[in-house]
């Protein structure tokens, strides 16, 4: 069980700096996900707290002692590769029991520990085969009891479901759930996939270009991004975002002069710094042409099922998406009039941060 | 003939008979193959054995003719090929484990990272290009203690008790084709586990390090698992080649002094091209092929018993 404190934790190679000041403290037993678009550097500050790449600058402590210079064998921490990194000439039992044997451990402690790691991970008919003769979710099943059996004292995983198929990536991460119930250990997840992000974790830090761009647990993220970037990441489809002018009263007006809906939002920040509005998909309803905010023409219309996700071609802003139930009766070519729910409308200011809204 | 009247246009107009069409045919068709390989490998084999049964010696023409058994009786009885047989074991393995030794430590060298690499791997793979006999000069004249250092520092270091040359000692003039040798053969085995050990996924060691491996442990338990396929194939290559690869011997020692240089594969070159005696230097090179045959089925067993990749 491990307490992970990052201060100021910095990665340059050469003159390129790759991550800048990162602060984080992780708590004990607490599911982190590090999110971000690929080359954020999510996957190198993994490493660096795996041991496997050295850290440039600041302090990695892990239980309050400074690991900065630590081997990786020595931080008693489990890795699951995107790769899964199976030894592929050890069959599975001695694939899981391998950091037991590196140990020295003998065979009849192995033994029992394997057999109950495997059982969790209903591996026991695999226990004999060579990682060749396994499926893809089987070899991710046996990275994940490989980390399992060692019990350490914390859990990274590296993209682990970036290789399955669809179906099997959301089998795989009601696996790792459950396991984070059941081990209670600090786990540090990276991924791209933002519906892993926000399924898995109890706190979700977003990386963009080597800064923290907001921490905060799911629907933190979701009802309070911290500025445009973390708001168009999370949540699919993307947020729509909407430029903005300003009335001679100061109040922000669209294109068509409609005036913005502000009600949830707090009156004091939106003053003078309103620059653009963002909604999300779900967040626009089709309605009456009287006071829209916005109107256009359905472009595609893409049937989910549950959802419908119309692309709205409008004359001012592009193409604007919005969600509505699955059988809701629109069909490319209809006009469109969009109307925001009520206090549904995220502001931004002229670099892109989130201006503040009323506490709920 | 109703069939033939309502043929399709595609339908095969091979004869419809099984013999013909399965037998036959399909050996038609690989049969320039065949006859090449036949001519170009069976053939020349089989007369080349066939010697082995003969008498063939050439300043003797009218004394041919099959004589059975007579050939390897005489190679029984043969002092100097038992003589031969022990200097080819020591030549051999005395040879590939320098090489191998050596030739593994350079390719886990060169699989580090270090300014420069491309060039020193250039350099590294010099001596495989350079010519068998130009190699067995230079170091018969390295050894010669009149225009060669090596004597010399070999007395320096108090190996040698005065800087004579090794060559002309019979206990210790092996060691001189096979240091060539080793110098000559070292390339090979660097290239060729120097490309097995870049095949090796870079995430086994890291996750082994995260497992808790040590450097040693990792070499162990992920690398050396790694190389054995290509350990055991060359390992099988270079001894055929070095029980057969007589040319440092010949240049250097010309199997002397008092033959103590001389390994099967000289043993055989000058039966058969001195002494003219094909027959003999035929049943020689048979009890040679015997041993590597029987040697590659034991390192092949090896190989499938051990080998899991």
């Amino acid at each position: 069980m491990a307490r992970m404190e990052l201060s100021s934790l910095a990665k340059r190679y050469g003159q390129v700096e790759v991550l800048r000041e990162i602060d984080l403290t992780i708590e004990d037993g607490e599911f982190v996900v590090l999110v971000g678009p690929s080359g954020c550097g999510k996957s190198t500050l993994l490493r660096m707290i795996a041991g496997l790449e050295p850290i440039s600058g600041g302090e990695l402590r892990i239980d309050g002692r400074r690991v900065n210079e630590t081997a990786p064998r020595d931080r008693d921490i489990a890795m699951v590769f995107q790769s899964y990194a199976l030894y592929p000439h050890m069959d599975v039992a001695r694939n899981m029991g391998f950091s037991l044997e590196i140990r020295g451990k003998p065979e009849t402690e192995r033994r029992p520990r394997v057999a109950a790691a495997a059982s969790t991970l209903s591996l026991e008919p695999l226990l004999a085969r060579l990682p060749k003769a396994l499926s893809g979710g089987q070899r991710q099943r046996v990275a994940m009891g490989r980390a399992i059996v060692r019990q350490p004292r914390a859990f990274l995983f590296d993209e682990p479901l970036s290789n399955l198929d669809a179906a099997l990536r959301v089998d795989m991460r009601l696996e790792i759930a459950r396991l984070h119930k059941r081990l209670a250990a600090t786990m540090i997840y990276v991924t791209h996939d933002q519906v892993e992000a926000m399924t898995l974790a109890d706190r979700i830090v977003v990386l963009n270009g080597g800064d923290v761009q907001q921490v905060g647990s799911p629907l933190d993220l979701y009802d309070r991004p911290a500025n445009r970037f973390v708001a168009q990441f999370i949540g699919s489809p993307t947020m729509n975002i909407l430029p903005v002018t300003l009335d001679d009263r100061g109040l922000p007006r669209l294109a068509n002069g409609a005036a913005v809906p502000l009600e949830g939002l707090a009156p004091e920040g939106v003053a003078g710094r309103i620059a653009e509005i963002g909604l999300r998909p779900e967040h626009l309803v089709p309605g009456a042409a009287e006071g829209a905010l916005v109107s256009g023409t359905a472009d595609l219309v893409e049937h989910l099922g549950s959802d419908t996700n119309v692309y709205v071609r409008t004359e001012d802003y592009g193409t604007l998406v919005l969600r509505v139930h699955g059988h809701h009766p629109v069909r490319s070519g209809d006009a469109l009039h969009l109307h925001a729910r009520p206090g549904a409308v995220h502001a931004f200011d002229r670099d892109g941060l989130a201006l503040p809204r009323r506490s709920r | 003939m109703s069939a033939s009247a309502r043929r399709v246009p595609g339908e095969t107009r091979a004869r419809p008979n099984f013999i013909w069409r399965h037998l036959i045919e399909p050996y038609l068709y690989i049969s320039p193959a065949l006859v090449l390989i036949a001519l170009v490998m069976v053939v020349p084999l089989v007369i080349g054995l066939s010697y082995a049964f003969q008498s063939v010696v050439l300043l003797r023409p009218s004394a041919g003719g099959w004589v059975g058994l007579a050939n390897f009786a005489q190679l029984w009885g043969d002092a100097r090929f038992w003589r031969a047989l022990g200097n080819t074991f020591w030549w051999t393995f005395g040879t590939l484990v320098f090489q191998f030794a050596f030739g593994l430590g350079l390719a886990l060298l060169l699989n580090t990272q270090f300014a420069g690499k491309r060039l020193v791997q250039a350099l590294v793979f010099l001596p495989w290009a350079v010519p068998t006999f130009l190699t067995a000069l230079t170091w018969s004249w390295l050894f010669n203690p009149v225009i060669g250092p090596l004597p010399h520092w070999l007395a320096a270091l108090g190996i040698l008790s005065e800087p004579f040359n090794i060559l002309g000692d019979p206990a210790l003039a092996m060691w001189g084709p096979i240091t060539a040798n080793v110098w000559f053969g070292i390339p090979f085995f660097a290239i060729t586990l120097l490309a097995a050990l870049q095949s090796i996924p870079g995430e086994l060691y890291e996750a082994a390090e995260i497992d808790g491996a040590t450097p040693w442990q990792a070499f162990v338990k992920i690398t050396l698992p790694f190389l054995a396929p290509m350990i055991a194939i060359t390992v099988m290559l270079r001894t055929i080649w070095i029980a057969n690869f007589a040319d440092l011997i010949f240049v250097m020692t010309g199997g002397g002094p008092a033959n103590s240089t001389q390994i099967l594969s000289s043993y055989i070159f000058t039966t058969a091209f001195r002494k003219l005696d094909f027959g003999y230097a035929s049943a020689l090179a048979i009890a040679l092929l015997g041993l590597l045959l029987a040697y590659a089925v034991v390192l092949l067993a090896l190989r499938r018993r051990f080998v899991r990749i």
